[in-house]
């Protein structure tokens, strides 16, 4: 059957297609579809690089302080308010920044940021109106840095530096920022009128308590709560070492002067000051170490308890104590200050004088050979004592060849208007000194004297040009006092330690000396007093070897052995050992 | 986070960046009050640039990176409403868009040629351009802060705390 015309001009396109074809029977071809076939006429595609340019935001890290809450008396807020900038007095110098660092101990980085991010000491100076009697010397500004950040610190700074002015002033910033309510400062007895003259110079504004006077009183001295300073004297804090235990009282500082007093460990002064509750311990002194490592370790058992072993061996021991001991001397940071200028009288003892002394170091060595091994270190020192005082004044006709050579000097001294100190291990050498001076209007201080009547002799010492001299004890004199309108010092005899007799010469030799300090140590010639200073001149740098961890320390003072030397006699244990 | 508004005069932030060859960019804020005392400090992680930023920033890299991403999230992190916000860092006056503190710039007067702002104290002290409207007030108040705190002083702190926080 043929298909219709109609039909097969309905051929599609594809119909015509190469390839064999069927054929319906109704007459359709049909054609395969040819296979496609694919061109890669674009080829391969880029590869995309994607580039981050959103930086991602950093993480911070947010630290937070607690605005200060000062505990200052109420006029004294003026500070905390706005201050009108007509009133405002000059930004303190850029010149200077003293920066308060945070101490080596100080671990977390939050307590760190602190400290660091705290303002420079000059403007809070400035910020806070702290007005100061003396602008405060650059080094001292040094300490108050030292001071402030540290719960536990060493001021040992040569006498004469402002210890005191330094640590008064720590005291007060701590009080104005809120760090320290209550304070209690602890000083010898001979220092509280000193201490309250001070903080009264330098931090005006605070309220001080002088712990003094019967037990119901002190005890109402003691419970005194809006008092944010405390002074007690050593022996009055060891007598109310119970009653500061019973009355719970806790303090935010505890600062000790002349700090040495407390290196004896077993003794009941350091016990006392160690049983306080304190949240900071600061000792002031200027000798550290009076005799051996074993005075450091008795300090530390009170301001750091635990820190120091006497089993370490000295440059550890200055490693371990390096973050918490700020030492500056004299010569180093007080480049104009007058100088010191040092002589050693030798004074020949007069021909009675000498034959006083002959027969009683003969007739005591003798003694000394014949006690053999029952001679103790107390024969020894008697004997010394006995011979040191001749040499003062022969005991048999009272003459003095260094009373002489002491008049000789104080006529030029008192013709030139000026002021000397004599100092003396005995009172009664004063008592003598100053019956034979009374022409020098000489005056006398010392332990046996109240309170009231040394604090009289300085008065008219200070003020009363008829009075050239004043005699001093080592004990008393030798610390504390600022004597720096004195240009002479006189050492009429020797102390057993070097560091105390620097101390006795600073009261003069200081900051505000208005010129040179002579200082003149009397030694009588051929005698116990020269073998003395020669052993005492080769160990007078103890302190600074450990301080400065420049090498092994020698005890300063005199041990056993050397008073025995003195004498050319072996110590007793060496005795028995040969 | 809540943008803080400008505060009343008693408190002040100090905004800048540290460089450090090894690490990148350490971003600082410290939050004083009148005094100079701290009040907050805030510290950022350190931000490291590739060398592709770099080039594809161009010269909008320290804009960008000082103002928007350290001091934008410095300030985003702080709790306090500073008069002013200052900076020793010029790139830093890019933080201006994001904040709604004025923004200052600090530097020392070197007596030279008086440039824009007004000096204050030791430093000479240049407003970001949309707040210069209110110089006037910007100026009394950190007067009043100069007679306590030498303007450039506060960014040493920053810089000393930095410094603490690598070694630390």
């Amino acid at each position: 059957m043929d298909k219709p015309a109609s039909q097969i001009r309905s051929l599609r396109a594809e119909a015509l297609a190469i390839g064999p074809a069927d054929v319906l029977p109704w007459g359709e071809v049909r054609i395969p579809r040819p296979p496609a076939l694919r061109l890669p006429v674009a080829g391969t595609g880029p590869t995309v690089i994607r580039v981050e340019l959103g930086l991602p935001r950093p993480t911070v890290t947010s630290y937070r302080f607690t605005p200060p809450d000062p505990a200052v008396p109420s006029g004294d807020r003026r500070a905390e308010a706005s201050i009108p900038a007509a009133d405002a007095p000059p930004q303190p110098s850029a010149a200077r920044r003293t920066r308060i660092a945070p101490p080596r101990d100080v671990v977390k980085l939050s307590e760190k940021f602190f400290y660091l991010l705290q303002p420079d000491l000059e403007t809070m100076l400035h910020t806070g109106k702290l007005e100061f009697p003396r602008q405060p010397f650059p080094f001292q500004l040094d300490g108050m840095a030292f001071l402030m950040p540290r719960h536990s610190a060493v001021l040992a700074d040569e006498m004469g530096l402002g210890k005191s002015m330094q640590a008064i002033s720590s005291i007060r910033l701590l009080v104005r920022s809120g760090e320290a309510r209550r304070v209690l400062v602890v000083c010898p007895k001979g220092l509280v009128s000193n201490w309250a003259r001070e903080l009264a110079d330098w931090a005006p504004e605070l309220v001080v308590a002088v712990i003094e006077g019967d037990q119901p009183r002190r005890r109402w001295q003691w419970s005194l709560e809006d008092v944010p300073v405390k002074l007690a004297n050593y022996e009055v804090l060891v007598r109310d070492r119970d009653l500061v235990a019973e009355l719970g009282l806790s303090f935010d500082l505890v600062v000790l002067d002349e700090a040495q007093r407390i290196k004896n460990r077993s003794s009941q002064t350091n016990q006392a000051v160690r049983s306080l509750d304190r949240r900071r311990s600061w000792a002031l002194t200027g000798t550290p170490i009076e005799n051996s490592a074993d005075d450091l370790v008795g300090l530390f058992e009170f301001v750091a308890p635990g820190h120091l072993s006497d089993r370490m061996a000295p440059k550890a021991m200055g490693a371990a104590v390096g973050d918490h001991i700020l030492r500056r001397t004299k010569d180093k940071v007080l480049k104009d200050m007058p100088p010191r200028l040092n002589r050693d009288e030798r004074i020949e003892l007069t021909a009675e004088q000498r034959e006083t002394y002959r027969r009683a170091e003969e007739e005591g060595v003798l003694r000394l050979a014949d006690m053999g091994r029952e001679a103790t270190i107390q024969h020894v020192f008697e004997l010394v004592l006995r011979l040191k005082q001749i040499c003062n004044f022969d005991t048999a006709t009272g003459e003095s060849a260094k009373l002489d050579c002491l008049h000789a000097e104080l006529e030029e001294v008192q013709a030139s208007g000026r002021k000397a100190l004599v100092f003396s291990q005995w009172v009664e050498t004063l008592g003598r000194l100053e019956g034979s001076l009374g022409r020098f209007g000489a005056l006398q201080y010392h332990g046996g004297m109240s309170t009231t009547a040394r604090d009289e002799a300085i008065r008219r010492f200070k003020h009363e040009k008829k009075h050239s001299v004043l005699l001093l004890s080592y004990g008393a004199g030798a610390v504390g006092l600022n004597l720096q309108f004195s240009q002479y010092v006189f050492l009429f005899d020797r102390w057993w330690n070097p560091a105390i007799e620097d101390q006795a010469i600073n009261r003069a030799h200081r900051i505000g000396a208005v010129g040179a300090v002579t200082v003149t140590r009397f030694l009588s010639a051929d005698t116990i007093e020269e073998r003395i200073d020669e052993v005492l001149r080769k160990k007078r740098d103890l302190s600074e070897t450990i301080l400065s961890q420049a090498g092994e320390p020698v005890p300063s003072g005199l041990t056993a052995e050397d008073l025995f030397a003195l004498f050319r006699l072996a110590p007793p244990q060496h005795r028995a050992a040969a | 986070m809540q943008q803080a508004e400008p505060g009343d005069g008693a408190v002040f932030g100090f905004l800048t960046a540290i460089e450090s060859p090894q690490h990148g960019l350490f971003g600082g804020y410290l939050v004083v009050d009148a005094l100079g005392r701290p009040l907050e400090f805030h510290c950022t992680a350190p931000v490291k640039v590739s060398r592709a930023q770099q080039i594809l920033y161009g010269p909008t890299l320290h804009g960008h990176l000082h103002g928007q991403q350290i001091g934008g999230a410095l300030l985003a992190e702080s709790k306090a409403s500073p008069a002013v916000v200052l900076t020793d860092h010029d790139a830093m006056l890019h933080v201006r868009p994001h904040t709604k503190l004025p923004v200052a710039l600090v530097r020392p007067l070197d007596g030279g040629e008086a440039p824009a702002g007004f000096a204050v104290g030791a430093a000479q002290v240049i407003p970001h351009a949309g707040d210069a409207a209110d110089d006037a007030a910007l100026r009394e108040r950190l007067t009043a802060l100069a007679i306590a705190v030498d303007l450039r002083e506060p960014f040493d702190r920053i810089r000393a705390a930095i410094e603490e926080a690598q070694r630390h």
